[in-house]
C-alpha cells in the first residue's frame, strides 16, 4: 500500500470490459515530506476520491479482481482508502 | 496501471501456443513530466527500460496504453500464460492537475 495523491483522471474508451465504468484516478506516490516520488500510478476508485486529496493505493490484484466483479480483469492498482489526517489533529 | 506511449511493435515468429494471435508493443513508460505536458508531447525518453506489452485492443506507435503490470497481466488468460505486461485501456484523455503546496 502507498500512500499517494490524487493529481487528475484518465479517458479511455478503448480497455478491458472489466474496467468499464469505472473511475481512473492519477494517484502520485508521496515521500516522507509530503512531496512527489515516483511515477504517478493508476488506479480504480470506488470511493469517489476528489482532486489533490490524499488516498492510499494497494496493488491487491485479488482485492481489485473483486471489486470490479471480474475474475479475468487485469485490473491491479485500487483506492482502498481516503486520509483525513496524517496524525491526530493535522488535517491534510 | 501505468501509462506509456507506443513507440514500436515486436513480430513473433515462434511463440508459446497461448500468445499466438496477439500484438506485442513496445511501450515507452510516462516519466511526471510527461504527464504534465500531456499526450499530443514528444516522447521523452526516460531511464525507466521499455517494457514488450501483450496487446489485444490495438494499440498503434504513438498512442498512450495504460499497462498493467505483474501477475494480475496473465489474468485474462484462460491458461496459466507467461505475460507479464498487458494493455489494459487506449488512452483518450488525461486530465493532470500537479498538486503544488
Amino acid at each position: 500500500m502507498l500512500l499517494a495523491r490524487v493529481e487528475g483522471n484518465v479517458v479511455a474508451t478503448r480497455k478491458h470490459p472489466s474496467l468499464e465504468g469505472w473511475r481512473l484516478i492519477i494517484c502520485q506516490p508521496l515521500n516522507a515530506v509530503g512531496g512527489p516520488e515516483g511515477v504517478p500510478m493508476i488506479a480504480i476508485d470506488p470511493y469517489g476520491a476528489g482532486m489533490h486529496q490524499r488516498v492510499i493505493i494497494s496493488s491487491d490484484g485479488i482485492a481489485a479482481r473483486k471489486a470490479v466483479g471480474d475474475d479475468k480483469s487485469p485490473a491491479r492498482w485500487m483506492i482502498t482508502a481516503i486520509v483525513d489526517e496524517k496524525e491526530p489533529g493535522v488535517p491534510v | 496501471m501505468k501509462l506509456g506511449t507506443v513507440i514500436g511493435r515486436v513480430t513473433l515468429s515462434r511463440s508459446v501456443p497461448a500468445l499466438t494471435g496477439g500484438r506485442f508493443l513496445i511501450v515507452s513508460p510516462f516519466g511526471r513530466e510527461q504527464f504534465q505536458r500531456g499526450l499530443d508531447a514528444p516522447v521523452s525518453f526516460g531511464s525507466d527500460p521499455s517494457p514488450v506489452v501483450y496487446d489485444d485492443l490495438g494499440g498503434n506507435v504513438r498512442q498512450v496504453v495504460g499497462y498493467e503490470e505483474g501477475r494480475e497481466a496473465a489474468q485474462p488468460f484462460d491458461q496459466p500464460t507467461p505475460v507479464d505486461a498487458i494493455n489494459a485501456a487506449l488512452v483518450d484523455e488525461i486530465f493532470y492537475s500537479p498538486f503544488s503546496p
